[in-house]
């Protein structure tokens, strides 16, 4: 179940991507082990237990629903700052209409990868390309070791991956890890008119998104899946959680 | 007025913070070594280097709203636009259309040199030509593929400048003020239409009629209750971020509701506490009803109605009184208790705001809507209140501005037939082409087109492109645009502008915050090709005309104005943005009182009949006996001397008049409607077409979604990818009695054209409609937008390759009449009656 790179592995030079020194692959047993979480709420114990190294982060994006009104304006925001190609999305908005005229009702679900504490992305990659990364806290690709297999993008049930058409690998939603490690919050946070996504450390007891995390029912996508998602919704439509994602 | 001492500038700079920070210690260290700490924006880095990417503040220009942006450059390209967290309109923020306009930029279609026709008007064959060469040809005419020219000097020579049209989309700010009040009337022609009328016309109308200028302000963001007529706020309008982010912030953190009264399930219907759903052109029956429920349970504000508007409190109850909610619901679908309680609730909230837009104003009792809407927030006191419905607040620029030697002449082309509208306040855009046809009022020798594309946006496309190909009737066809649209299409000469993220300008659009916001457009990166900004192009067309400008390029007005605006330059530029820090919110304006000194003077005149007081030299009046013998509402122009209005024994600045006569009061009752022959109170008239339609007959709606413009973003890959193709939206009882079901192709026919699309059977639009988007369907406008490569087209743009969609949507507006409203010429686009038949 554990896969693990040793610090002293080589980052290939062809990258332009810069790389930790320190990469840990590793996929939490105390995730699995922990009872299923159900649509509703997820109470703060929950995390608790998993929360044993201070020093460790959990990246994580609390995106409330009640002021999402589908603008696309943080699916414009992630095409532009990766120049995403055409036919592939890293962030995307689904909008799910119901009801019976006239009572009739519009829901938006913005995606993006979940960064899942337990990434079955990351367990079928056979080159250690897809890890989580614990010292960033989130789930990450290192370019250079994809070999294009598709494996994670099949084994991803929120269908957040895709190959990329001109590099060839896998590609996805990274947290904007390149605007946050200077200091910025995610391109889809900086852009959202309604200031409805809340990104931060989970782990940090003092940040944002535990305290919405732990003050408000959050749901998250697939939770009988038990791939503990960082992206947590606050009004999430039941219908959404259980119905089929698409784009 | 709005210098910048030291005391102000600490505190602007305060409230730059993100901008001056990203400068500090915070951009060497990684963010993730200790506790996160993460600004909200203001720094972009380059995902494959970590190079931190050149931060220029300027603004939007994809829409009328014109946001505040911060354009990053990477390597000297234009990579990724955010909102400028500086500002306070749109506070860091910015929607989707806004930041794919990088895709205007590198638009592999782009006009990038001046094109000249070789072949047949239409038949898409042209010669790349130098600027030199196309200017010689504007001012001295020739030669374009046989067919002989009249050049602007011909127009001068002949002492008809007004033979030269300009007709332009969208030009605002410094771009508008260098074209408009410098060089066309330095050339001497007011022949200048714009496209106000197919937009929202009518509802400036309205509000010039009974409160003065527009726009009106919906103070979302303090109000306590949004009623919302046919307004689709959160995808689209004029100030849509602005409003969007404070509605949603009021509604979410304070609990505020907001109802939508809408033929369709728009996402701010959606997004609304309720979704009302109401029958086309009713709106105003609802609005009256409301406002008679309001005075009969005795909610209004007494002292407003009695103290500011031209009605009494019996007067307004007795007029209303026939209005009842049973009959409005007998009209609209909506129910009388509904109407009720909502009506009661409005006048309860203290202060509610009342939103409106083209749902219900491209009607035929449009503007009586927008009245009636106006009227319902003034009876309960919401007007220019924290939280109500306020006037606009801008930026007042003062600038350089030519003094004419000549009045500028005008053909009568840019105002409707005769009879057609009784205040063209904003021309009458969509009867343009057709006065060309007539002819009876003249034609343009050099009809010059500018970010407009009047073939596509108005209706009945097939004539517009009739008349636009046809040499005798527009003899020299020139258009100014980055793009090759439909109507570039048909051009003899195309002179290629820079996209807005290559344009120099300072703007003015409204605050939210009541306070008035300065602010610059600065080019991101150099113009593509050789593309230039067509105000530095006037300048040395006036130049080669011997005409004097009092500036010598767009960079000198600029520099200029700033000058006389009190507003520094070299600030602007470097944070894009400025605003008084002292300034506080404009409530209330209307009540601020004038002293002796106001309005005493020479030529200042007491009205007594409306209680203005006016400088009656500022009027068309020519002498001060003529003035004082026809009076203030009667002489022309009057209403630009207008000072203040009398009530009791003082006198204030009121509800200052725009475009017309008014008085400073709010003019519930009007006089000047009254002396037209219309209603002077709110009064409901049916829609013609919409009365008079049979069963088997449907009403044509129209709208826009979320991640398009009208008529200028479809070439957008970025927003296109998301919105390529439309249906024809239609309720499942109205598809199911004809057989249709979801998807099928159905044939759309109207008395002018007819377009064959795809259905979408939903339950989120009223039944007896049809509802299609309008932003899709073109049939130029480069590949992304309609699969056609230009005549220019390059193909550097790898997502070429890469593009998945082959549908590209259909425009309704080959339905749609092009037919005015009587009062304001606001075109009719949703009263279009149509069959539909399945294919």
């Amino acid at each position: 179940m554990t896969t693990r790179r040793e610090s002293s592995d080589k980052v290939p030079e062809t990258t332009n991507k810069k790389l930790p020194r320190r990469d840990f692959f590793k996929k939490s047993g105390t995730a699995v082990a922990s009872a299923a979480i159900l649509a509703g709420s997820l109470s703060a114990c929950n995390f608790q237990a998993k929360n044993k190294s201070k020093t460790k982060k959990r990246l994580a994006m609390v995106i409330d629903l009640r002021k999402c009104y589908g603008c696309h304006s943080c699916s414009i925001a992630c095409k532009s700052e990766f120049n995403v190609p055409l036919g592939v999305w890293r962030s995307w908005v689904k909008t799910i209409d119901k009801g019976k005229y006239p009572k009739v009702k519009r829901s938006f679900l913005p995606r993006l990868c979940n960064h899942c504490e337990n990434p079955p992305c990351v367990s079928v990659c056979p080159t250690q390309a897809s890890h989580r990364d614990d010292e960033k806290g989130l789930v990450d690709i290192h370019e250079e070791r994809c070999i294009g297999c598709k494996m994670c993008i099949v084994a991803c049930p929120y269908d957040a991956r895709f190959s990329h058409p001109t590099k060839k690998v896998a590609n996805k939603c990274d947290f904007c890890i390149h605007r946050v490690e200077k200091g910025v919050v995610p391109s889809c946070v900086n852009t959202c008119p309604s200031n409805a996504r809340i990104f931060g450390d989970l782990n940090d007891p003092d940040s944002e998104v535990r305290k919405l995390v732990d003050t408000n029912k959050v749901q998250v996508l697939k939770p009988e899946l038990d791939t503990e998602p960082s992206v947590f919704y606050i009004d999430l439509d039941e219908d959404a959680v259980g119905g089929h994602i698409t784009t | 007025m709005f210098r910048l001492n030291r005391r102000n500038f600490i505190k602007v700079a305060a409230s730059c913070g993100s901008i001056l920070a990203g400068m500090g210690e915070l951009s060497r260290v990684n963010a993730l070594t200790g506790t996160l700490k993460l600004e909200e924006g203001g720094r972009d880095f380059s995902p494959d280097s970590g190079k931190e990417r050149q931060a220029i503040p300027s603004a939007c220009w994809q829409c009328v709203a014109r946001d505040t942006i911060l354009s990053y450059v990477e390597d000297g390209r234009l990579v990724k636009i955010e909102g400028n967290p500086a500002s306070i309109r749109n506070r860091g923020k910015i929607c989707a259309k806004g930041q794919a306009g990088i895709n205007q930029v590198y638009d592999p279609d782009r006009v990038l040199y001046p094109m000249l026709r070789v072949g047949k008007r239409g038949e898409g064959k042209w010669k790349r030509i130098s600027w030199d060469e196309a200017l010689d040809l504007l001012v001295n005419g020739g030669d374009i593929s046989g067919h002989s020219v009249k050049g602007l000097r011909n127009l001068l020579d002949e002492d008809h400048p007004e033979k030269f049209m300009f007709h332009y989309g969208r030009m605002i700010g410094s771009d508008s003020k260098i074209i408009k009040d410098n060089f066309l009337p330095a050339f001497g022609t007011n022949t200048i239409g714009n496209h106000t009328t197919i937009c929202e016309g009518g509802k400036w109308v309205a509000q010039e009629l009974i409160w003065g200028k527009h726009y009106d302000v919906n103070d979302v963001e303090h109000t306590n209750m949004i009623l919302n007529f046919g307004c689709n706020f959160f995808e689209t309008h004029t100030s849509h971020i602005q409003i969007a982010q404070r509605a949603i912030n009021a509604m979410t953190e304070r609990g505020v509701k907001l109802y939508t009264f809408d033929v369709r399930l728009s996402n701010t219907a959606a997004k609304s506490t309720e979704w009302i759903p109401i029958k086309p052109g009713s709106d105003l029956a609802v609005a009256l009803a409301m406002c008679n429920v309001i005075m009969i349970n005795e909610l209004y504000d007494h002292d407003f109605i009695e103290t500011w508007t031209t009605v009494t409190v019996e007067q307004l109850k007795e007029h209303l009184k026939r209005y009842t909610p049973e009959w409005a619901e007998q009209l609209s679908g909506v129910s009388a208790s509904m109407i009720k309680s909502l009506a009661i609730e409005f006048a309860n909230a203290n202060p509610g705001t009342c939103i409106s837009y083209r749902g219900p104003v491209a009607h035929y009792n449009g503007v009586e809507a927008e009245r009636a809407f106006k009227m319902l927030d003034a009876i309960c006191g919401y007007i220019d209140v924290k939280g109500g419905t306020c006037h606009g607040v801008e930026a007042k620029w003062k600038y350089p501005k030519v003094e004419p030697d000549k009045k500028p002449k005008q053909l009568n082309i840019i105002d409707g037939f005769p009879g057609d509208a009784a205040f063209p306040n904003h021309h009458v855009s969509h009867q343009v082409l057709k006065m060309i046809k007539d002819g009876r009022f003249g034609r343009p020798d050099i009809y010059m087109v500018y970010c407009y594309q009047p073939v596509y946006v108005n209706g009945e496309c097939e004539e517009n492109i009739q008349i636009l190909k046809d040499e005798a009737l527009v003899p020299f066809l020139v258009t100014v645009s980055p793009f090759y649209g439909e109507t570039e299409s048909l051009a003899d000469l195309i002179l290629p502008d820079v996209t807005y993220l290559e344009r120099s300008s300072w703007d003015d659009m409204v605050c939210y915050d009541m306070i008035p916001e300065f602010y610059l457009r600065q080019p991101a990166v150099k113009p593509l090709g050789e593309a230039r900004q067509f105000q530095d192009v006037a300048i040395e067309l006036a130049k080669r005309l011997g005409l004097n400008l009092p500036f010598n390029s767009t960079e000198d007005f600029i520099k200029k104005s700033c000058e006389k605006s009190h507003v520094d330059y070299e600030y602007l530029k470097k944070h894009g943005v400025w605003h008084d820090p002292d300034e506080k919110p404009h409530y209330l304006s209307y009540t601020k009182t004038l002293t002796i000194e106001d309005y005493t003077g020479n030529n200042i005149l007491f009205d007594s009949k409306t209680g203005v007081y006016w400088n009656w030299e500022k009027s068309k009046a020519g002498s001060i006996e003529e003035a004082v013998s026809k009076g203030y509402s009667d002489t022309e122009n009057a209403y630009k001397g207008y000072i203040g209005q009398r009530i009791g024994d003082k006198v204030y600045a009121g509800f200052k008049p725009d475009k017309v006569n008014k008085s400073g009061k709010f003019e519930i009752y009007s006089e000047l409607l009254k002396k037209k022959g219309f209603n002077p109170m709110p009064t409901w008239f049916p829609v013609p077409d919409i009365e008079n339609k049979k069963d088997d007959e449907l009403i044509l709606s129209t709208f826009k979604v979320n991640v398009h413009t009208q008529s200028r973003t479809a070439n957008n890959k970025w927003l296109s990818e998301i919105n390529h193709d439309n249906s024809a939206l239609i309720n499942p009882i109205t598809a199911g009695k004809r057989g249709i079901k979801n998807g099928d192709k159905i044939k759309i026919k109207s008395a002018v054209g007819e377009i064959i699309m795809k259905t979408r059977v939903t339950e989120g639009v009223v039944p007896d409609l049809i509802a299609i988007s309008f932003h899709l369907g073109h049939w130029q406008y480069g590949r992304f937008a309609s699969g056609r490569k230009s005549p220019f087209g390059a193909d550097s743009d790898n997502d070429l390759k890469l593009k998945w969609w082959s549908e590209h949507g259909v425009n309704p507006n080959w339905l749609i009449r092009n037919r005015p409203d009587r009062i304001a010429g606001q075109w009719l686009m949703n009263d279009e009656i149509v069959t539909i038949t399945k294919v």
